[in-house]
Order: C-alpha cells, then structure tokens, then sequence
C-alpha cells in the first residue's frame, strides 16, 4: 500500500493556477484527486457542500468524503479506476452517500473525469447533493403509493356496490316473476298488470346498476381492452341472433349485411358485442314499423381512424331523432324528449357508454338522423386495433 | 326429481331459490354458511350444489375447493350463484374450476331450466 502523500505545494500551486478559476465557476462541488488519493484542488461549492472552510479540503483523503462504511469499497474501486481511468457518471440508479465534516450524511450524485497533466495523472470529481431531488422524489413516491391505495378502494367500494346492490334486487325481480309465473296461485288482470309495472321498475334498476358500473369502470380506466382477431360476421349475426326475439315480437325485421369474404379487426370482442347490443337494442325499441338492418363495410377515411377501418352501421327506420336532441343524445340521462322515447325502458346511459367504448376501441360513434325516416348510427372501427 | 343443495347466507336470496327449486320438484337442502354446506354435502352427496360465493367464514371458492378433495363429493357439479358480476369475477368463477356461473338478480322464468341443464350433465368426468 502506497503511504499517503500530502500533495506538494508546487503541484497544487500549478494545478489551483490553471483549473482554480474554471472550477469555481461549475455549479457542481468538484474534487480533483491525486493518485494517492488525496485531494488537491477543490471549488468553494465543495467546501460548503461537505462542511469544509477554505482550503479545508486541500490535503485530505478523499475517503473522509465517505461515511466509513463505503471506505474500504472505495479504495478498491478507486484502484480500478486508476487502471483504467474513463470518464462516467455514477449515482443514478446507485445509493451513494456523502458525508459531511460534522459527520451528517446526505444523498449525491458524482461524475468521474480522468485528467493527465504536466504535474501527473488526476481525477475530477463532480459532486452533486441530491437530497431536494431524493426529497421530491420519496414525496413523489409516496404520492403514488397513497393514489395506487385510493384506486383499490375505489375499485373495492365499485365491486361492492355492484354486489350489494344486485342482492336485494334479486328478492325483488326474483318474487314478482314467481308472482308473475303465477307459482303461488291465480294472479287477476289488475294483479299482473301493477306486478308487471314492479318487475320493469326492478329491471331498469338493474340495468342502470350494470351501466353505471360500467361507466364508473371506464372513469376509473378499469375496463380492460383485450385486443384479438376478431370475426366480425361472427360477433354481428350473433347479436342478430340474440335480437331476433325482440325484433319479432315487435314485428320488426332485423337484417344483417356483410361483405363477401373475410371480415377481421383486430379489436376487443366483448366491448364490441356491447356496442352493438346497445345500438341495435335501442333501435328496435324505438322503432315501430319496419326493421333494422347492421350494415358492415370496409370505408377508407370513414372516420379519424387510420388506415381503412370497419363501419359499422346500424340503421332503423324508427321515428328520427331531431337536431336538438341529436346534440345532447349521448350525454348520461339524456334520453331524446320524445314522448314514445319517454314510455321506452333503459338506463339512459346505453349510448353515452356505447360512444366511450367506442372510443376506447379506437374508433368512433356518430348518429345521422332525419325525423320521419330512421336513424343511422355509425360505429367507426379500426381494422387494427386502436 | 333431484336432490340440490344450496349453500346461501342471504335469507330471502335461499327462500326464493328454494320456492323455485321446490316447485319445480326438486329436494332441497340448505345451509347458510360454507361450513355447515361442507358437511351437509360429505353426510350425503347431492346431485347438484347451489353455492353463493361471499360467505361468512369458508367461501364459495373454498367450498369448491373441499367438495372436489374430497372423493364422495368430487364428481359433484358445483354452481357459483353469485351477485359478483363483473367480467373479472366471471373469468375467477371461470377458472377456480366452478361447473357453472348464475348471476343474481336470478331469472325465476329461466332459472329451472338453467338447473336442469347443469343436472344433465352431472356427473362430472374426471
């Protein structure tokens, strides 16, 4: 082992002459280190970081810099580093301390230089206190920590209500269709009919529950997009099919169009099969002669989404939807004014949730509507996910 | 028709499940709490189990998990009836092994047919 040298009075005289007033001007505390260790030339910054008056730092092994743990290491990686010396940067991502002349620690950041010079070969450190950053940064933490714990619960408060409010519905819906299926015993026609008035209120309640959920889903960023090559032959005739018994006992028809040949997306099956459950579902409940066709088709800068998406349309021939309305039809609870519309079932929230899905696919919902025609609505799709 | 139980805490939830099951010929037998449904259904297997998912004490999934250990009740068909709806529970009934998944609100209409398909395709093959 190398005895420690103080460095020479000539050497740091020619050293503080020609870096002294360049290294003072550096934001950073900087060290210059002779091969022996020992520190040669330091900027104010240096002195004030580490607790050192003027000049207090000149002959010191840099090693006091270090709580006594990290000593040993040190002078084994500065070995090294006197093999091979190469500029870098070392702090982020490690844990390095300082420690001050009072015996105080705190956080740094340092950058190494090699320096060759007349007078022999030096390190510069640049040593930065990152206590503000670390400070910030552990807040920031925390922060994150305490949102993450508040997202859970709401998620946990979401899961809950669902459950807890779908229970006692359960007795109500559950009862009025034993009454209903007239289990207990005759039911008179005034009997039905107000049983028939509970078992609609009980399911819109439900209906509202699972849509409220959903939308609270999406606000929260909770619904999941699980992307896959999707049929869409397969995913419209399906809600076709599932349709078909309320279109027939309304003495609607229900149509589906679709290309020849393959029609894939690369979407998510679920959300889609919801939009258009909903879309199709409202247009047989608001229309009265006629039918509903979905026409699917491949539409080259049919919406902002890029490439050649899907349109997917769905078309009534119901009453129209007026200008007015049409600007406010996909706001939540925001039901067209009409009086047909009024007597209609539903959340009010099935074409707010619809358009945000929609969204959240990557694509779009838009309504063409003329009063005493029908209605178009138009979902948007990208062809490759969104 | 077919020997059923039903392992639900809620009493009006049990009544009604029970009423509908009863007319539609079917015995029922019944317990409020995991436990109590384990025992009833190593005592004597039943064709069919009707278990509510949050229970007090052992859960719907830990019933699951005792009925299949055990040899007796193994081949058993287990139902998840649960007002846990969402599609993330949906995928845990899925694949904690559950032979089916009714969500309450239950459609009474609906409801005996549901059970009857389960009923045919007891027993289980292992």
């Amino acid at each position: 082992m190398t005895e420690a040298v103080q460095p020479s009075e000539r050497e740091t005289a020619s050293l503080q002459a020609h870096f002294g007033e360049l290294l003072e001007s550096m934001p950073d505390g900087i060290v210059m280190v002779n091969a022996e260790g020992r520190i040669v030339v330091a900027n104010s910054q240096a002195e004030r970081l580490f607790g050192y008056g003027i000049d207090g730092l000149r002959g010191l092994a840099v090693d006091h810099l270090l709580p006594a743990r990290y000593r040993d290491a040190h002078q084994g990686h500065r070995a090294r580093y006197g093999q091979q010396p190469r500029k870098r940067a070392m702090g982020s991502g490690l844990d390095l301390w300082g420690l001050r002349r009072d015996g105080s620690e705190f956080p740094i950041e340092i950058s190494l230089s090699p320096l060759r010079t007349a007078e022999g070969a030096f390190v510069l450190s640049a040593i930065r206190d990152v206590s503000e950053r670390k400070r910030i940064e552990q807040a920031l933490q925390e922060k994150n920590a305490e949102l993450a714990r508040a997202n859970e619960a709401k998620d946990r408060f979401l899961a809950s209500m669902s459950h807890e409010l779908r229970t006692p519905l359960n007795a109500i819906i559950g009862f009025t269709g034993t009454l209903l299926m007239q289990l207990p015993g005759p039911l008179n026609e005034e009997q039905t009919r107000q049983l028939r008035m509970v078992q609609q209120g009980g399911r819109h309640l439900l209906a509202l529950i699972n849509d409220l959920l959903d939308v609270a889903r999406i606000a929260a960023g909770k619904t999941e997009v699980q992307l896959s090559r999707v049929g869409l032959r397969t995913v419209v005739e399906d809600v076709a099919q599932t349709l078909h018994p309320q279109a027939q006992s309304r003495g609607l028809q229900l149509a589906v169009e679709l290309p020849d040949g393959p029609a894939e997306a690369v979407t998510d099956r679920r959300l889609l099969s919801q939009i258009l459950l909903n879309l199709v579902g409202n247009a047989l409940k608001f229309t009265e002669v006629g039918g509903v066709r979905i026409v699917v088709h491949r539409e080259p800068g049919g919406c902002e989404a890029a490439g050649s998406p899907w349109m997917l349309r769905v078309i009534d021939t119901g009453p129209g939807i007026d200008e007015a309305d049409q600007a406010r039809l996909f706001a939540p609870f925001s039901r067209a004014q009409t009086a047909a519309a009024r007597q209609q079932e539903g959340s009010g929230l099935g074409l707010h949730l619809s358009r945000q899905l929609a969204e959240l696919l990557g694509g779009s919902l838009r309504l063409n509507s003329t009063v005493g025609v029908g209605s178009t609505f138009e979902l948007c799709l990208p062809a490759t996910g969104g | 028709m077919a020997r059923i139980l039903v392992i639900e805490d809620n009493a009006v939830n049990l009544a009604l499940v029970d009423y509908l099951l009863h007319h539609a010929g079917h015995q029922v037998v019944s317990a409020a709490t995991g436990e109590a449904g384990l025992a009833l259904a190593l005592a004597d297997p039943p064709a069919l189990v009707l278990c509510d998912l949050q229970l007090p004490g052992l859960d719907g999934y830990g019933v699951l998990a005792a009925l299949r250990a055990a040899a007796i009740t193994a081949c058993v068909p287990v139902v998840a009836l649960t007002a846990f709806s969402m599609s993330d529970d949906r995928e845990r009934v899925r694949t904690a092994g559950f032979d089916g998944y009714l969500t309450k609100p239950i459609e009474p209409e609906g409801f005996i047919g549901q059970v009857a398909v389960f009923l045919q395709q007891a027993p289980r093959g292992h």
